[in-house]
Order: C-alpha cells, then sequence, then structure tokens
C-alpha cells in the first residue's frame, strides 16, 4: 500500500517538476529576450546639511534656545548649544563633494538681527564686544560668538568611515560686513568621498546689552550651508 | 511516517507556493533604488578632463564671453519640494573656508554673471531635474580666478514668530570657480603656526597653521602637521587637500589628542602645491611641487592617567633594580675587602655562625659558595665580617 502510494506521489511530482521546469526556463528566456534582466536606479546623491534626532531622522523646525537671562543695568550674556544628542547637526556627502566641503552658518541677512515685539537686538555688531552700538547699518546692540571647536564629531551612519580630515572651526564672533559667516566644519579632501558625520556642542553665546528689554520672544532666522569646495 | 509528512504539507499549497514565488521572481521586474537623503544638487554637465566638475563648476571663460552649463537638482526626501535655485557671491567664511554669500544680502561679483532658467522647481520624491543656466563674465573684470556659487534651498513658509531662539535654514551650494586667463599668480605663503591647548578639559592641542593665498587665483594645497616625539619618532600626522582662495588666509585646526606617554613633542607645518601656473582647480600638472616647511614648534604634554601609572611604575622598577645593583656592588666590595677568615668550631653550624656575625645566613653561604645541605666540619676555614662580629665573639 504504502509502496503504491509513493510511486503514485514520485510521479505526480515528477510530472509537476518537469512541468515547472519548462515553465520556468520559457517564461525566463521569453522575458529575457524582451527585456534587460534587471533594473538598478541609483538616485543621484546630493551634499547636505541637516539637523538630526539620535535616529538620524531630520527634526522637523529645528532651533536652538538660549538659556534664560535675567534683565540688567549691565552688558551680560547668555549661552546655547548647536548640535545636542537629539538635535545632531547631520553631514551627508554620498560622492558628491570629493574634493572637500565646508559647513557654515551665517544670518539670513548680514543684516538680520534678533527680533522681538519689544526691542530688537543685534548679533553681529562688535562695538564693545556687543555692548554698544557701532558702525554697522544698524541701531542695535549685540553679538553672536560661535564655537565649533570645543565641539565633538563623529561618524554617522556609515561604518567604514572615519572623521579624519573632517575638523571643526574656529571660535569667532559675527562682525557685519567683517565675519557674515562662521565656519563649522571642514572635510578636506582627504575625507570619506562617501561619509557622514555628526557635530554636537557648538557652543553659541550671545552678548545681551545693558538694559535691554526682557522677552521671551527673540528670534532670529539662521543658515546652515554646505558648499562643495 | 511518509504518510504523515504528505500530510502535514499539502502538496496542492506547496505547488502554489513555489509556483507565486517563481512567478513574482521572474515576472516582476527588480527596481531597486539607493538613496540620500535631502535636498541639494551636483553640476549636471561633468567634463572628463577635470574629475573636479562633477562636484563643483570650472570654466575658463574669457572677458566678456558667456559660458552655458546646468545644475541637477535633486530631492531625495520622501516629500514634494519646491526648491529655490539661486547664484549668489562667494564669501570667505572664519578660517579661510569658501561659502556662499545670503541671498538677501547685495550681490556684486558672479552672483550677479549667473543668469538661471528658471529659479525655483517642484520636484516629487526621489526625482531630479536639471536647470540650465549662463554665466555672463563681464569686460570689466581682473585677471585670475572668480568665485561664486548655485546655492539650492528649499522653499518654506515663513516660520512662527512666536517661537524664540535661532531658527534655522539649510542650504547645498555648488562652488563656481571662473578662470579669466592673463598673467596667472600662484603663490602660497605660510603666515604662522601655532600649538595650543584646547579649553576643553582633555589635555588636547590645537595645530593651527596658517596659509595666505598672495596669488590671484585659488590653489588646492596639501596642508600637513607631523608631530614628533622627543625621540624622532613619527607621533601623529594631520591634514589634507585644501582650497586656499584667492588673496585669502587660511586657518586650520587640526586636534591632537592628548599623548598617552607624554613628554616634549614637536610639530612642524608642511605645505606643498603646484606652483605651475598650467595648474587650476581641478587640475594637476604632474610637476614638482613647491614645498614650504614651517619652524618646528616644541610642546610639553603631560601623559594620560593611564600613562603616568605606567611611567610611575616603571620609574619605580628601574630605581629598585638601581638600588639592587648598588647594593650588590658595594656588598661585593666589602666582603672582598673587609671580611676575615674564620675557623669552624667544634659545634658550629652555619646559622649560628651567621647570628654570631650578624647576617643572613644565606649571605654567609653566597660569600663562602657553600652548598646544601652546608654542613661545616671543625678546623673549616670561612670568611666573615670583621669586627663587630669579633666581639660578640
Amino acid at each position: 500500500m504504502l509502496k503504491n502510494y509513493l510511486l503514485r506521489r514520485v510521479n505526480t511530482m515528477a510530472i509537476f517538476m518537469i512541468a515547472l521546469f519548462v515553465f520556468v526556463a520559457g517564461a525566463m528566456g521569453a522575458y529575457a529576450a524582451s527585456t534587460s534582466n534587471f533594473q538598478l536606479t541609483i538616485n543621484p546623491g546630493t551634499l547636505a546639511v541637516d539637523i538630526v534626532n539620535g535616529s538620524f531622522t531630520t527634526v522637523a523646525s529645528p532651533s536652538v534656545v538660549f538659556s534664560a537671562a535675567t534683565f540688567s543695568f549691565s552688558c551680560s550674556s547668555t549661552t546655547g548649544t548647536l548640535g545636542t544628542s537629539s538635535e545632531q547637526i547631520y553631514v551627508t556627502n554620498p560622492d558628491a563633494a570629493d574634493a572637500g566641503w565646508v559647513v557654515s552658518i551665517a544670518g539670513s541677512a548680514t543684516t538680520a538681527f534678533w527680533n522681538s515685539a519689544g526691542t530688537d537686538m543685534d548679533f553681529n555688531d562688535a562695538t564693545s564686544s556687543g555692548c554698544g552700538d557701532g558702525a554697522d547699518t544698524d541701531t542695535l546692540k549685540g553679538q553672536l560668538t560661535v564655537n565649533p571647536s570645543g565641539g565633538t564629531i563623529a561618524v554617522g551612519n556609515c561604518a567604514s568611515c572615519s572623521t579624519t580630515s573632517v575638523t571643526a572651526g574656529s571660535s569667532s564672533a559675527f562682525v557685519e560686513g567683517t565675519t557674515d559667516s562662521i565656519t563649522v566644519l571642514t572635510g578636506a579632501s582627504g575625507s570619506d568621498d562617501i561619509g557622514d558625520w555628526t557635530l554636537q556642542g557648538v557652543a553659541l553665546t550671545q552678548t545681551i546689552p545693558a538694559e535691554q528689554p526682557a522677552a521671551s520672544d527673540y528670534n532670529i532666522d539662521m543658515v546652515l550651508s554646505i558648499v562643495a569646495s | 511516517m511518509a504518510s504523515q509528512f504528505f500530510a502535514y504539507f499539502n502538496y496542492r499549497s506547496i505547488k502554489f507556493i513555489v509556483l507565486a514565488v517563481l512567478m513574482l521572481g521572474v515576472f516582476t521586474p527588480p527596481v531597486f533604488a539607493i538613496e540620500y537623503g535631502g535636498i541639494g544638487g551636483r553640476p549636471a554637465f561633468p567634463r572628463e578632463d577635470n574629475p573636479r566638475t562633477e562636484s563643483i563648476f570650472v570654466h575658463t571663460v574669457e572677458k566678456g564671453q558667456v559660458q552655458e552649463d546646468g545644475v541637477r537638482v535633486v530631492n531625495n526626501t520622501e516629500e514634494t519640494k519646491t526648491i529655490m535655485i539661486y547664484g549668489v557671491d562667494s564669501v570667505t567664511s572664519t578660517d579661510g573656508a569658501f561659502s556662499c554669500a545670503q541671498r538677501a544680502d547685495p550681490q556684486t561679483g558672479v552672483g550677479t554673471w549667473i543668469e538661471l532658467e528658471k529659479n525655483e522647481v517642484v520636484l516629487e520624491p526621489f526625482t531630479n531635474e536639471v536647470v540650465l543656466f549662463n554665466i555672463n563674465v563681464p569686460d570689466n573684470v581682473d585677471v585670475g580666478e572668480h568665485n561664486g556659487c548655485i546655492v539650492m534651498q528649499e522653499k518654506k513658509s515663513n516660520h512662527s514668530e512666536e517661537k524664540s531662539g535661532i531658527q534655522l535654514s539649510f542650504r547645498t551650494g555648488l562652488r563656481v570657480a571662473l578662470l579669466v586667463p592673463g598673467d596667472i599668480i600662484r603663490e602660497l605663503e605660510l603666515e604662522s603656526f601655532s600649538v595650543t591647548p584646547r579649553d576643553t578639559g582633555d589635555g588636547s592641542f590645537f595645530l593651527q597653521p596658517k596659509v595666505q593665498n598672495t596669488g590671484n587665483v585659488s590653489i588646492d594645497a596639501d596642508v600637513r602637521v607631523v608631530t614628533k616625539s622627543m625621540f624622532g619618532t613619527v607621533h601623529e600626522e594631520h591634514g589634507g587637500q585644501f582650497p586656499v582662495l584667492r588673496g585669502e588666509l587660511s586657518t586650520w585646526n587640526f586636534v591632537l589628542n592628548k599623548p598617552f606617554w607624554g613628554g616634549w613633542y614637536t610639530a612642524q607645518p608642511i605645505i606643498s602645491y603646484d606652483a605651475s601656473n598650467n595648474a587650476s582647480v581641478g587640475v594637476d600638472t604632474g610637476g614638482q611641487l613647491t614645498v614650504i616647511k614651517g619652524e618646528p614648534v616644541k610642546f610639553f604634554s603631560p601623559p594620560t592617567l593611564f600613562g603616568l601609572i605606567i611611567e610611575i611604575g616603571l620609574l619605580v622598577v628601574t630605581i629598585l633594580i638601581l638600588f639592587m645593583i648598588w647594593i650588590s656592588y658595594k656588598r661585593r666590595r666589602w666582603m672582598r675587602k673587609e671580611w676575615i677568615e674564620y675557623e669552624v668550631q667544634d659545634g658550629d653550624d652555619i646559622k649560628q655562625i651567621a647570628e654570631r656575625f650578624d647576617i643572613s645566613w644565606k649571605l654567609l653561604v653566597k660569600a663562602n659558595k657553600l652548598k646544601p645541605p652546608y654542613a661545616l666540619g671543625k678546623g673549616t676555614k670561612i670568611t666573615v665580617p670583621p669586627k663587630e662580629d669579633s666581639n660578640k665573639q
């Protein structure tokens, strides 16, 4: 009974396998004759800078909040950090800038300022280190200093990449017409052609002029640029 | 058993699954997309004679001439994006780095020469589009290199004014390097070099070479800093190839981590570049490079904690070894010059004699080259320490 059962099954399987082989071979031949075997699309990559969270997901509307300052009759300052574990600066170079790239930060215009419903404040007036109003075109006081040099550079998702030839910029303060752009991160030609990097801990210090009115809505538009050089 | 097996697997089901898998494998075109996030762009028409044109726009253009080119604007995000494209002047960022002026700022150079076919594109996810442009070089420009940028930036609605702090926007710029031919000068000078401790508290240093471009074109310079230990071995090498822009002072901040062993180190900047007038952006002549070597700077670094522990351990061991050698030498000398002969008496044994002369029995054995079981017969002559021991007798 078993023998008979097996024989019957083997026959069925053999027929099935032969039919399947003929079918597949025919189909593949027909398919190969009319089309190419595979399609592979590689979208052109682009050099980009972004702010991402710890999972490398873009942070919508990223912002840098400064420590709360108290109204003062003397010039003071407040600090913030650009690039934290939850909002880190993220650079991707998918073979788009082999000779190097530069990430820099600048105001949306050299004439930009800290906007507030109360009283505005400058970000690039060097007079008395931001405590006075000077030679620039506005009548506002205040100066923003950016110090990327103490920041931590790390490799992003790329397992085979390194931070070799990727360097942070020096500490600098915005000065209208003189220092309108501050270098945050530089990748030399020796850096990985295909790679991604993160930067955390760029220290920001804003000078607050004496008697600057208290307000909770000081904001300024700034632009983080990455440029293939 | 076999019947159980076949009962478990329904052959009709197996046939169906196998067929379905094969059908999927054969008849579905295998299309894969490798993607990187972000929006940006790259040159649409790179030239084979200059690999640099894959990243930036490089052209040699006579005064008054027009150069045509194109930029491939890319949207590699999962959303449809409206992307602004605009030409701006270049600006020098801090440390002499290349950057692009803001669109809101007045343009006076290359930014005004760029005429784009369109200033805005709407791109579906993972698509790209080529935007053509002309560069109209004026008649009255200087000989040499002129730089600008073509920038891609997402168009966003105005942010809420109520949010405080810095509101960030992002953009990608591509350098536009235009060479107006004529009397080209390619020259770099090493302005200064310094080694300064970083204020991060981790004992690391900044190695900061500053290089001035005194010519009228940018130069791709190989900037290196070689740090050597006090024994002359190379401890670490920093650097890479960086563009030094026309007329600019470039500064680099190479970070030297705190050396493990510490000690005195020297760091020396070495700048090399192709000074030939036939070289240009992305084009090396292959000739001999001009090399500028700066004065080595000597500096001290304390070791790391672990390095310090190992060093102290080695020092203690060395001192102990030296002390032992000294003691051994002194003792041999004492034995050779001052020890006297002693005749073993009846009932003496090695321990008794050693105690009598106030030395260890092992020293006595060693001095007299005795062998186990150290039995001394009456009348045997050995050497023992002098005087004090005699008094004890």
